[in-house]
């Protein structure tokens, strides 16, 4: 647990140094995310050793967030004047999301899967 | 008597009092949860809120210093957010054939997932802040809390947003999928991580293990192109709504 822990941070000021040395405009625990994953595919060293600190923090990810989410209802104020978009563009736009999704992965998955098919009969 | 009373009533604004309140009322949302065989309506984001949304006014703790009680949990949304390499990292492993055409329809559906609720908010007048907050709500949480840091968003609605979006995304999956004619457990995974991460990933499972491997695929990587893009693309985006 605690060497996993220890891997995420180090990985995030990793991600920290190099946003500020770059000033690449992405946030630096995203780029740590990468810069992980970039070292588990190469097989470096203990990195392996993430998989228990990782797994508990994903699995309870939602007590990391909901405390972000009652902001919503608590400065309501601040935010019912754009209610109805809010409402449409996070329901609607969900629905009408996963339905483009679907469609377009329906075209593009069913027919890429069958050339991958034939490449490995080759 | 008055002064005990006094340095009683002031434990409501110390860390211990937020930590405590929000670790209580997670747990009793994961005990709902449980209770209700996972039923995507009583996800622990929505049930834990309550009890947070009803104590914090009754003892006088108002938003802003709520979250400065429980900074200490929202530090942890970092290393999650790096943590979020590993699942990836197993994933990549099993589709390594497929690979391709999965980043190909990464690069699409993130730019729709996105393009639609922007596009809404818009037309319905939304002000740019509001709708910097909704460009990334079919990504996973941290990222997106992340993203909207570098865009200009609120991260409050960004949270609220995104946990909607995975609810919505796994109730309606089924109907959806039905009227598609959808029965490639590949394809219900990947559009359910794409579009409702991993809310929609718990749902994918429900389908089978194939379709929760394929979503929790697609979820890390439309999380990690939409916060490789969004930061580059937003400033133009902007221009344009403006």
């Amino acid at each position: 647990m605690i060497d996993g822990l220890l891997i995420l941070l180090f990985f995030q000021f990793l991600g920290e140094v190099v946003v500020r040395l770059t000033g690449l405009p992405l946030p630096a625990p995203v780029l740590g995310m990468v810069l992980l994953l970039v070292a588990l595919l190469l097989n470096a060293p203990f990195t392996q050793r993430v998989a228990t600190a990782a797994g508990t923090l994903i699995k309870h990810i939602s007590l990391l967030i909901f405390p972000l989410g009652v902001g919503i209802v608590l400065q309501w104020d601040r935010y019912q004047e754009n209610a109805l978009a809010l409402a449409v563009a996070v329901v609607g736009g969900t629905i009408v999301s996963l339905i483009l999704v679907t469609l377009m992965l329906k075209f593009l998955m069913g027919n890429k899967h069958q050339e991958q098919g034939d490449q490995h009969e080759r | 008597m008055s002064a005990e009373m006094g340095s009683l009533a002031g434990l409501v604004h110390t860390p211990l009092f937020g930590i405590l309140l929000t670790l209580a009322s997670y747990q009793f949302a994961l005990w709902v949860y449980g209770k209700s065989n996972s039923l995507p309506l009583f996800h622990p984001f929505l049930v834990a809120s309550i009890p947070v949304i009803v104590v914090l006014p009754l003892v006088g703790v108002d938003y802003e210093e709520y979250r400065e009680q429980t900074s200490l949990i929202a530090f942890l949304l970092g290393p999650a957010t790096v943590a979020l390499a590993w699942p990836l990292y197993r994933q990549l492993h099993t589709v390594r054939s497929v690979l391709t055409p999965i980043v190909i329809a990464t690069l699409i559906g993130a730019a729709i997932a996105a393009g639609i609720s922007v596009g809404l908010a818009w037309w319905l007048g939304a002000p740019q802040d509001v709708i910097a907050s909704l460009a990334p709500k079919s990504i996973t949480t941290p990222i997106a809390v992340e993203v909207v840091k570098s865009t200009g968003g609120s991260e409050s609605l960004v949270a609220g947003a995104v946990a909607i979006t995975g609810i919505v995304g796994a109730l309606a999956a089924g109907p959806v999928f039905r009227l598609l004619k959808v029965n490639d457990d590949r394809i219900r995974g990947f559009a359910l991580g794409l579009v409702a991460h991993a809310i929609g990933t718990a749902r994918a499972f429900e389908f089978g293990e194939k379709a929760g491997a394929f979503s929790g695929l697609a979820l890390g990587l439309c999380g990690l192109v939409t916060a490789l893009a969004l930061p580059w693309i937003w400033p133009w985006i902007a221009a344009l709504l403006s």
